[in-house]
């Protein structure tokens, strides 16, 4: 997998709700070889504070245009730094990284599990998958949120002709309660299904037990501080079942973001 | 005229003084697509010990102001994969490979270390002495002069390589303990390794690292390391200095050079930025130029 290190071109920061920015980036290499799952690591200015760079998902890739996206919420230091970025300047960025959603074909349903700020790299799989799609499938996506206005991508959601189920935790829209509590009555359903997630780490237990309870295949994109994204630091160490019936630790930047449900320890 | 940027630490000659350090550069391979490794002064590994070792529970790491809290627990694939799967791929650059050897105890030090002495391909070895004595309940070996004397010794027998003393900052007077790593056949000092610190979470009330202690490093270091270095250089003038600890730039890499250090170790900014050990190589030849000196040399240990 070809990885590049390049000043991205500030294009856009595009108002997506409350406190929440998409930031478009010009970087042809990476617009054209990032896959839905994967992610980069963005270095605004050469602070010593903030001092890492961090790691976006990648909200959507448009190759011929050259661009890619990522969404952030001004929250911190860095992601000040980040929204003051002005148009035509450029964010140091290494990507795309990791490993990716891989579409299981034998499925009726795709299910997508998105829980907060884990809607966008589901939105770019959504997009990727929603074209390629026989008659016999369909995609439902169960996405979560603390509000309503919090909420990303439903309109494309819609757009790409996938059914779209939305909880709460106030019950601003949609149901009030986890996302999880709409997975477990979707798995239900008499489809052969199979699910992708991201989202808090506690929230993707939830759906990794439901899943492999059913035999349902999983995988998730999983959260870890990450300081490098090379494989270098093992900051982002997740614990991982061998085939020996033992276990080691993974790199969440190489081997992941994405895992199989049943190759996570779930501690 | 293009300076000379060569550098010789007894028997180790560098192109040039600018080295990677061990933990922040993987085994090496792992940056080969976005930095030419032919270009580096050396490249340190990533501490090796005798068996694979699975390394610390997360989280392991947490970002402090202008710096970052390690606490990886040595995770690494053993000596004898690298001799096996990395060392040869590694060689192919042409860069000096220096490999850092951890133990938890003294036998362990010399048994990686007799290994690594028995194949090709290896220029030098860093004895990582920040490890957890298993003999002391954890302490780290390089807070006794008594302690880092004994690993060093230990590695002195076990192999004719150059061998190069990483020493740990945790301790009231450092000089002792550089003295005793010389005394006891290592051919160069490095230093610094990270700082012990914690920090805290007051949203989940708890440690940020599961281990609760870890080591510091990064920008917030540079002073710490420019102060342990100052004080082995007036105490071993003679003896071979690696300065190592917050450098992020060449600036950063010039004032080591200065206060003594024939050679500098860029450590964890390598993560934010990769190809920072390149940019130092050229700006140590450009600060050289404009300055009108002919070579590293000639500015090492102006400032005392």
């Amino acid at each position: 997998m070809t990885r590049y290190e390049l000043p991205a071109v500030v294009v856009e920061h595009q108002r997506r709700g409350t406190n929440l920015y998409e930031l478009i980036l010009h970087a042809p290499p990476i617009a054209q070889s990032a896959t839905p799952g994967q992610f980069v690591m963005l270095r605004p200015l050469r602070t010593h504070a903030p001092l890492w760079r961090r790691p976006y998902s990648i909200l959507r890739a448009n190759p011929d245009k050259g661009v890619f996206s990522v969404l952030y919420s001004v929250q911190s230091a860095f992601t000040e730094l980040l929204s003051l970025k002005p148009i035509g300047s450029t964010v140091q960025t290494l990507g795309p990284l990791g490993s990716y959603f891989q579409p299981v074909r034998a499925a009726q349903r795709h299910i997508l599990v998105a829980g907060g700020v884990g809607a966008p790299p589901l939105c770019f799989f959504a997009a990727r998958l929603a074209p390629t799609l026989t008659p016999d499938e369909q995609i439902l996506i169960l996405e979560g949120a603390r509000r309503e206005d919090l909420l990303v991508g439903l309109d494309e959601f819609r757009a790409l002709g996938a059914e779209v189920r939305v909880a709460t935790d106030d019950g601003s829209r949609g149901y009030k309660g986890y996302v999880t509590d709409l997975l477990a009555e979707a798995l239900n359903e008499p489809l052969e299904s199979v699910v992708y997630a991201c989202g808090p780490n506690r929230m993707l237990r939830v759906v990794a037990q439901l899943c492999m309870a059913r035999g349902v295949p999983c995988q998730v994109s999983l959260d870890a501080p990450m300081p490098c994204g090379i494989g270098v630091c093992l900051g982002c160490a997740v614990k991982v079942n061998t085939p020996d019936g033992g276990a080691w630790y993974k790199r969440a930047c190489v081997e992941g973001p994405v895992f199989r449900a049943e190759e996570v320890v779930w501690e | 005229m293009m300076p000379d940027l060569s550098v010789n630490l007894g028997e180790l000659q560098l192109r040039n003084p600018v080295m990677v350090a061990a933990g922040t550069f993987g085994y090496g391979l792992e940056y080969q697509d976005i930095v030419d490794l032919s270009r580096l002064g050396a490249i340190v590994t990533k501490s090796l010990t005798l068996a694979p070792r699975m390394g610390n529970t997360p989280p392991r790491v947490a970002e402090t102001p202008a710096g970052m809290l390690n606490a990886i627990g040595l995770q690494n694939d053993g000596v004898d994969a690298f001799i096996l799967e990395t060392l040869p791929r590694l060689c192919e650059y042409g860069t000096p490979i220096i490999v850092s050897v951890a133990g938890e105890t003294v036998g362990e030090y010399a048994q990686v270390a007799e290994r690594l002495s028995r194949v090709d391909g290896v220029a030098a070895l860093e004895l990582n002495l920040s490890c957890p004595n298993q003999a002391r309940g954890g302490m780290e070996f390089g807070v006794s002069p008594e302690l880092t004397a004994q690993a060093v010794a230990a590695v002195r027998t076990a192999t004719d390589l150059p061998l190069i003393a990483k020493l740990s900052p945790n301790v009231g007077d450092i000089v002792p303990i550089a003295q005793g790593a010389v005394q006891a056949g290592a051919t160069a000092v490095s230093l610094i390794n990270t700082v012990l610190g914690v920090a805290v979470d007051p949203k989940t009330r708890q440690f940020r690292l599961a281990s609760k202690c870890g080591g510091l490093s990064g920008p917030a270091v540079k002073p710490i390391a420019q102060y342990h270095l100052w004080r082995v250089r007036q105490a071993l003038p003679e003896t071979p200095l690696i300065g190592v600890g917050g450098i992020s730039s060449a600036e950063d890499a010039i004032e080591f050079i200065l206060l003594g250090a024939h050679a500098v170790q860029i450590g964890t900014a390598n993560y934010v930025q990769p190809t920072l050990a390149l940019e130092v190589v050229e700006g140590i030849a450009q600060y050289l130029q404009v300055n009108g000196f002919e070579s590293v040399e000639a500015i090492r240990g102006v400032v005392y």
